[in-house]
């Protein structure tokens, strides 16, 4: 059928928008064009049946603010008054400009799950060195927004994840996680990354990514890698970890009922 | 017989309401801890006062001038209130200074502490005290009065100079959720100052929002529209030493979405007010109440404003939260007017 129409159609649609000046400025997503498309029984399929959705936001979404600020991580966001103190301070930006936690914040303040979507590969980059928490003003914790920003993405965009990173998440990184709590009381990501990556046998990606081999030998030259693995550990972490322990003989998991 | 008002806090608020006192026939014996009068406009050499760029001299010169001539006024400087007692409607205080101890009966008093400058080494991301360059809105303030604006390093006038507004203020960590008031039209100020006396040095004030609340908004305009000063929209978080003997702020400009890394030759820090040790030291002395803030507390911020919340204690300027002179000497005035009717009721 879809071959049939390529044959009826006036002329084959080739890229997508290829008619659109400044075309770079527009969205993939913000173009729409039907192969063969019938408006008040015209046809106007062909040159004249591209359409660019607005870009106007018409909408808040409050619905996802609530749902964010009812989970554990993301309880603050209704603090944040997109200062950029967290941005300013994080290790990650300067690597990544599109890694920017104060516009994630905002984003998810906003429920512009739209524009969320364009940064699904970068969104996760939080290496958890928590300079953001330190610095902060209004004690938003956008170390922890970051978290709830990860457990949003799984949720909304399964599909971008899986396309763009082959994610697994599975029991293997699940126990590389539980140890991690266990031994040391604090979550360190860039360990979490780096581990998961070496148990799906991906080593060889962490480096052969020049942004991200770049990223670590600079961290590693100004004694920020040093910074972040030598997170110590929480102030009687004997007594949590107990409790901790017998939480997980209870239920055999750490990892929560998803909430967002 | 004249009725006696003890004063404390020699600083525009104090002064101003001593004043008034001392024309109505009162005695007043004004309690100064510091050598000198004139509060922290006078220690810290403010040389030109916002809103109009008048000479301090003007201001808190003239009200020095005009407490030290007049006889009502008894003056103890390096002084402090040892003790104060109630009996009655009355108030005993030891007051303690150079010249030895001296025990008054008064009929109310004006407490009139004023505030300290928030010390920026609390904060360590700012690097203060780390590098010569960087400075706070005090060290500008006196570095102008003493005509010396130059880099504390090498001595040589700075190319450019970033000014870092809510330092201190507006700030969870460093325990001080309130606004300073004062600190982002002393910083456009000074950006005007510097401006004006040094055309070849350029001036960028980062901000999260710009608080020249109503007339001071003039200065606000005039520092952009006449004195090119460039305002970017963002925090600094961490301040590092760079190339050329330059301090580096690193920040975020959240209007272009994106981190910084820029080095300037001079960092001034706005840092903002806070209620000292002196504000809890008078509410302990004297039983009255300090607020949340670390400031002494009004009986009705709205009704009776300059009321402590014992009868016959009043307060005035900086002491009950952050103001600018002007407010300090209207307050200054309706203090010595609370005071003197408390007195005239009781005498
Ligand atoms: C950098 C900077 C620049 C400023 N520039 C301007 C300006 O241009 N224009 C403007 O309108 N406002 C300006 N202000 C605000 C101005 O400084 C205050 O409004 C003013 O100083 C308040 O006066 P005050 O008398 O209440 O307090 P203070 O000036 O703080 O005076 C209080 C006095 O009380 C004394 N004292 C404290 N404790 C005791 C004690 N226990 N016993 C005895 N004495 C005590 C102190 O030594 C001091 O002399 C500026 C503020 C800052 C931070
Ligand atoms: S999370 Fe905190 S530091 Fe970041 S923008 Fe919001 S208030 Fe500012
Ligand atoms: S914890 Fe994550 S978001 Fe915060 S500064 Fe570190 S890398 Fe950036
Ligand atoms: S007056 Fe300006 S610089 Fe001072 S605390 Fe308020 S907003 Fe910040």
């Amino acid at each position: 059928m879809a071959e049939e129409h390529n044959k009826n159609s006036v002329r084959p649609v080739a890229e997508k928008g290829e008619h659109i000046i400044a075309r770079h400025l527009i969205d993939d997503d913000a173009i729409k064009e039907e192969k063969n498309l019938v408006i008040d029984g015209v046809d106007v399929s062909g040159r004249w049946n591209t359409f660019i959705e607005t870009r106007v936001d018409s909408e808040y979404d409050r619905s996802f603010f609530d749902e964010i600020q009812k989970t554990v991580v993301g309880s603050r966001i209704n603090r944040c008054w997109q200062c950029g103190m967290c941005t300013a301070s994080c290790t990650v930006t300067p690597l990544y400009r599109r890694f920017n936690p104060r516009s994630f914040i905002y984003m998810m303040q906003l429920g512009n799950l739209k524009q969320l979507k364009k940064y699904v590969d970068v969104a996760w980059r939080c290496v958890g060195c928590y300079k953001c928490s330190q610095r902060c003003p209004k004690q938003v914790n956008p170390a922890e927004m970051m978290e709830a920003l990860a457990l949003l993405i799984k949720k909304y965009f399964p599909e971008e994840i899986k396309s763009k990173h082959q994610l697994i998440i599975d029991e293997e990184v699940k126990k590389i996680y539980e140890g991690m709590i266990l031994g040391h009381g604090r979550l360190d990501l860039a360990n979490l990354h780096t581990s998961a990556m070496r148990k799906m046998g991906k080593t060889s990606e962490l480096l052969s990514d020049k942004d991200e081999r770049g990223a670590i030998f600079k961290m590693m030259k100004d004694g920020r890698a040093l910074s972040v693995l030598r997170l110590g550990k929480p102030h009687k972490w004997h007594k949590s970890k107990d409790a901790i322990d017998k939480y997980l003989q209870n239920t055999g998991t750490l990892e929560q009922e998803s909430q967002v | 017989m004249a009725e006696n008002i003890l004063v404390i806090g020699g600083g525009p608020a104090g002064l101003h309401a001593a004043i008034e006192l001392a024309e109505l026939g009162v005695n007043v014996s004004l309690v100064e801890r510091d050598t000198f009068l004139g509060g922290n406009p006078k220690k810290f050499k403010y040389k030109y006062l916002f809103p109009d760029l008048q000479p301090a001299d003007d201001v808190i010169g003239e009200l020095i001038r005009r407490a030290e001539s007049n006889g009502n006024i008894k003056k103890y400087l390096s002084a402090n209130v040892e003790s104060f007692k109630e009996e009655g409607k009355k108030f005993n205080a030891v007051i303690k200074s150079d010249s030895g101890s001296e025990t008054k009966t008064f009929d109310s008093v004006i407490v009139a502490t004023g505030f300290e400058h928030f010390d920026p080494a609390k904060d360590s991301k700012y690097s203060y005290q780390l590098f010569d360059d960087v400075i706070d809105i005090k060290d500008l303030e006196r570095m102008m009065g003493e005509e010396n604006f130059n880099r504390p390093s090498n001595g040589k006038p700075p190319k450019n100079v970033a000014i870092i507004l809510c330092v201190g203020s507006r700030d969870r960590h460093v325990g001080n959720q309130y606004c300073s008031r004062v600190c982002c039209t002393v910083s456009v100020k000074q950006a005007i100052e510097i401006r004006e006396h040094f055309p070849q040095t350029e001036v960028y004030i980062f901000y999260m929002d710009i608080r020249t609340y109503g007339f001071y908004e003039d200065l606000y305009w005039k520092a952009m529209e006449e004195h090119d000063v460039q305002i970017v929209k963002g925090r600094v978080a961490e301040i590092t030493s760079g190339p050329d003997n330059t301090v580096i702020c690193k920040g975020e400009d959240t209007l272009l979405r994106g981190p910084f890394e820029i080095p300037f030759d001079m960092v001034v820090l706005a840092s903002g007010m806070e209620g000292g040790p002196q504000s809890p030291e008078m509410a302990n002395k004297l039983g009255i109440e300090l607020d949340e803030h670390g400031f002494l507390k009004y009986a009705n911020v709205t009704l009776s404003p300059c009321k402590s919340n014992k009868d016959g204690i009043f307060l005035a300027g900086a002491c009950t939260g952050p103001k600018a002179i002007a407010d300090a000497i209207i307050e200054g005035g309706a203090a010595a007017m609370n005071a003197y009717i408390y007195a005239k009721k009781n005498s």
